[in-house]
């Protein structure tokens, strides 16, 4: 009974998970991320259902009794058929969570190379324990980032110290921000609102604090936005 | 309140100043009830042991220190994040930091490897059929020299300078520029110091398994235990020196002007590199003895032979050689462009093939057995299901792309805590309850054992379950707090329940030593009806276990004797020359040395790291001097002579 009242909160702890960062992705990045999250757990549930079934059913029908106290079970050695059988099955598996890991990873990776057209470039400076954003045109922000919605936003990342880790959660994975090198970050972020932003490394004293949000507007907010910081600059 | 010395300036902080007052009142007590119970002779005793059953156990001793300390660490980090905003104590900002450091460092260093190694010394000896390890004196030097560094690292937070990188010491935060006071110095001597013991002891394990089994025992028949043990000891050999090398050079960066790390010519990567070819080679090297010691208690209790034996052994070399081949996982972040980051997630995925098929053979052991559940096989049985989940997150934490969301999240440190702690812990709790009677000759409590059991485990999925959940909701690693619009108050507070839980746990297993020790239950030489020759020695295992040499002409020696020789083990013609035994301070005073070498390094006095050099290096010229062999030789001839 216990165990059931355990494994019902555990589902609804799960079922809640729908309102989770990583789940409500908001750039296609993070909709192939969250989706192979989930394919690979439910790849994994069979692998942990039949280990789990096998288990307990082992557990309780060879347990000691009174009866079979004294008994010797008989001897075995082991059996080649179901070795093949948990060698085989297992690789199979994972052979089909390869396949979509291997596409996803290269075009994650692939996309670091590449130029997409109407961009938009986005300085990143990563210090302990701030961001700094610079638009073109020399706009600068700290700890607040804005993106127009539906146009490839380019982050150049680098760092003035050590390393930290640039991510917002609902936009995508993360990346490292290396000090004394560039990398790139390239997302399409596809609904206005708010996200929160975050170092992932470990930095130092206050890594906890070093936070931003981002807010992404519709395109004409965003010009509206970038023409009205410019004259302030000026 | 400010302190001055080696004249520096020191600033204690409140917990600095609780602790020295618990160590000093702990120490006063400590002395005061040894010279009452007259213990001195027993700790002389084992402060100038090299016999292998007294330096496990010290080995264990250790280790349970540190586990608490560690724990308590742990504790600490539970509570600072139970709500939003949190302010407990001082643990914010810097101390929350040394926190995680200390409690990451001290787990892995100094309690997981210290538990495995000490149940090694305690039967890996006695389940091959040998006499002592093959190199004794070295044994109690690699103990010692272990001790020192632990010493060290445990040292830093009295002095005010605990470790503050994260255990895993990323450059460039961890060179001098980022991080000037002497935590980080602390760790890399003290790892470094505790590493030479812990590769001098992979060196022992593998001259003793390969030179002193037993006649007739050959490598396919021996227990999986030792087996592991010999896998596991390449696995040190060779991974090692690699973190030697790594701090090595670290400590050149800190202490004296490069920039391995740094700079134009430097790079951090290269630290990551070092650090994880090492690092994931560890995680196996923790884990590959829990396997060996599950696989002997399963089949102990459940009556059975282990299922799949050659199968078995296969598993653990392709895990040992896998282990070396998926460093890069840990950095799928970094960017190291798209064809690593595949063959890394690719062969990541493949480990779990051979720890699959372990899993399985375990389950076939018990499938029509008759499986007894006493505490070790409770340990065993608590096991199977929590490594699975462990493992599973492990294969989802493969898949490079998704890695990009769950790097450097909680979703990771729930994920490795249900594979050290759901793996290594529960098989080092296994192994104690187990071996236990061989160690001291009596066996722990049953009911307190199985209160202990419940206690662990349930606490432990409380606390580790949620924080799956916390990590995919955008909860970052090594945070000393988050605020109320992050969503994860939740997980973090039925989190802390759960460390609770495993606190008072643990507290029992402690509670159950003390007990047993007081009200003794005497065990026999085979409490468990063992299949391995450790049962058919005396309990505890004296210094020359087995009177006569056994021959060993099946797996399950001891077992088979049982069923068709009436208990009587097979003797050998030919007999094994046993290793030599002496009593010496000299380990003990080697390691000491060690230790004040190392802090006179670290507060960069010259002179004295000049005059300890010579002293150690001394050291070496006496062993090479000493003929134990000769000096044995001339005793016996003149014990003939009377």
């Amino acid at each position: 009974m216990k165990k059931l009242s355990f494994l019902f909160s555990c589902l609804v702890l799960f079922l809640s998970g729908c309102s989770m960062r990583v789940f409500n992705p908001i750039s296609e990045t993070a909709r192939d991320q969250s989706f192979l999250i989930l394919f690979s757990f439910f790849l994994m549930m069979i692998v942990l259902v039949v280990v789990f079934v096998m288990f307990a059913r082992f557990m309780w029908k060879y347990r000691e009794t009174e009866e079979n106290k004294h008994t010797i079970p008989e001897d075995e050695e082991g059996n080649k058929a179901f070795e093949l059988t948990w060698t085989i099955l297992p690789i199979i598996l994972l052979i089909v969570l390869a396949v979509p890991t291997v596409r996803m990873t290269y075009d994650m990776s692939a996309e670091v190379t590449s130029n997409p057209a109407n961009a938009v470039h986005i300085e990143v400076t990563a210090q302990q324990f701030s961001w700094t954003f610079t638009y073109e045109g020399g706009v600068q922000t700290i700890n607040n980032v804005t993106l127009p919605k539906d146009r490839p936003v380019v982050f150049h990342l680098n760092s003035k110290d050590v390393i930290h880790s640039f991510w917002i959660p609902r936009l995508g994975g993360k990346r490292d921000v290396m000090p004394g090198e560039n990398r790139r970050l390239i997302v399409t972020p596809e609904e206005t609102g708010t996200y929160q932003g975050k170092c992932a490394e470990f930095c130092g004293v206050d890594h906890a604090k070093m936070r931003f949000t981002t807010e992404v507007k519709s395109q004409q907010a965003y010009q509206q936005w970038l023409n009205e910081e410019k004259k302030e600059m000026e | 309140m400010i302190a001055d010395l080696f004249g520096r300036k020191f600033y204690m902080a409140s917990d600095t100043i609780g602790a020295w007052v618990m160590l000093t009142l702990t120490a006063i007590l400590g002395i005061i009830l040894i010279t009452r119970a007259k213990k001195w002779p027993i700790i002389r005793e084992y402060a100038t042991t090299t016999h292998h059953r007294k330096i496990g156990v010290l080995y264990l001793l250790s280790a349970t220190l540190f586990f608490m300390r560690a724990g308590i660490e742990a504790l600490i980090i539970r509570i600072q994040l139970a709500f939003p905003d949190n302010n407990f104590w001082v643990f914010q900002g810097e101390k929350f930091n040394e926190a995680f450091t200390t409690h990451g460092t001290i787990m892995i260093f100094f309690v997981a490897m210290p538990l495995l190694i000490g149940l090694m010394n305690v039967a890996v000896p006695l389940q091959i059929g040998a006499q002592d390890m093959a190199f004794p004196y070295l044994n109690a030097v690699s103990f010692w020299l272990f001790l020192a560094g632990a010493l060290l690292v445990n040292m830093s937070f009295f002095m005010t300078a605990s470790p503050n990188a994260g255990w895993t010491l990323y450059a460039p935060l961890s060179t001098d520029t980022y991080t000037p006071s002497a935590g980080n110095d602390y760790y890399i001597f003290g790892i470094q110091v505790s590493g030479i013991g812990t590769i001098l002891a992979a060196i022992n394990m593998i001259v003793t398994i390969v030179r002193h089994r037993a006649p007739g025992m050959t490598l396919m028949k021996m227990p999986l235990f030792p087996w592991s043990t010999l896998i596991t000891s390449f696995l040190i050999l060779i991974a090692f020196p690699v973190l030697t090398i790594a701090l090595y050079i670290l400590m050149f960066d800190r202490f004296f002007g490069t920039s391995f790390f740094s700079g134009p010519e430097g790079d951090p990567i290269y630290w990551q590199h070092l650090f994880w070819i090492f690092g994931h080679p560890e995680v196996y090297i923790i884990i590959l003895p829990a396997f060996g010691i599950f696989s002997d208690i399963i089949s102990t209790f459940s009556k059975k032979r282990v299922f799949g034996y050659g199968s078995m052994v296969v598993a653990l070399a392709i895990i040992g050689l896998l282990g070396f081949m998926v460093w890069v996982h840990h950095m799928f972040t970094v960017g190291l462009g798209a064809l690593v980051n595949t063959f890394f997630a690719v062969t990541t995925m493949l480990i779990a093939v051979p720890t699959g098929i372990k899993i399985f053979n375990w389950l076939f052991t018990m499938r029509k057995g008759v499986i007894r559940f006493s505490t070790p096989m409770l340990f065993a049985a608590g096991f199977i299901p929590t490594f699975v989940m462990g493992g599973v997150t492990g294969v989802m934490l493969s898949a490079a792309a998704a890695d990009l969301q769950y790097h450097d999240t909680y979703f990771v440190v729930a994920h490795f805590h249900y594979v050290i702690i759901g793996g290594t812990v529960l098989g080092a709790f296994a192994g104690i309850y187990y071996w236990f009677p061989k160690m001291f000759g009596i066996t722990l409590n049953e009911t307190l054992g199985k209160l202990h059991f419940w206690l662990f485990l349930i606490g432990f999925h409380i606390t580790f379950f949620p924080q799956h959940f916390a990590g995919l909701n955008g909860m970052p690693r090594r945070v000393y707090t988050y605020t109320a619009e992050d969503n994860v108050f939740v997980f973090n507070f039925v989190s802390t329940l759960g460390a609770f839980l495993m606190g008072i746990g643990t507290a029992v297993f402690v509670w159950n030593i003390y007990k047993s020790f007081k009200k003794p239950q005497k065990a026999g030489d085979d409490p468990w009806n063992g299949r391995t020759l450790e049962w058919s020695v005396p309990s505890p295992a004296p210094e020359h276990p087995f009177e006569n040499t056994p021959q060993v002409v099946s797996h399950d020696p001891v077992w088979e004797a049982k069923l068709h020789r009436d208990g009587e083990l097979p003797k050998a013609s030919e007999s094994r020359t046993a290793p030599i035994d002496v009593v010496s301070w000299q380990p003990v005073m080697l390691g000491s040395l060690m230790l004040f070498f190392s802090l006179a390094f670290i507060y960069h006095v010259t002179w004295l790291q000049v005059t300890l050099g010579i002293a150690v290096l001394g050291f070496f010229v006496v062993r090479a001097l000493t003929d134990e062999h000769t000096k044995k030789a001339k005793e016996d001839q003149a014990h003939d002579n009377v």
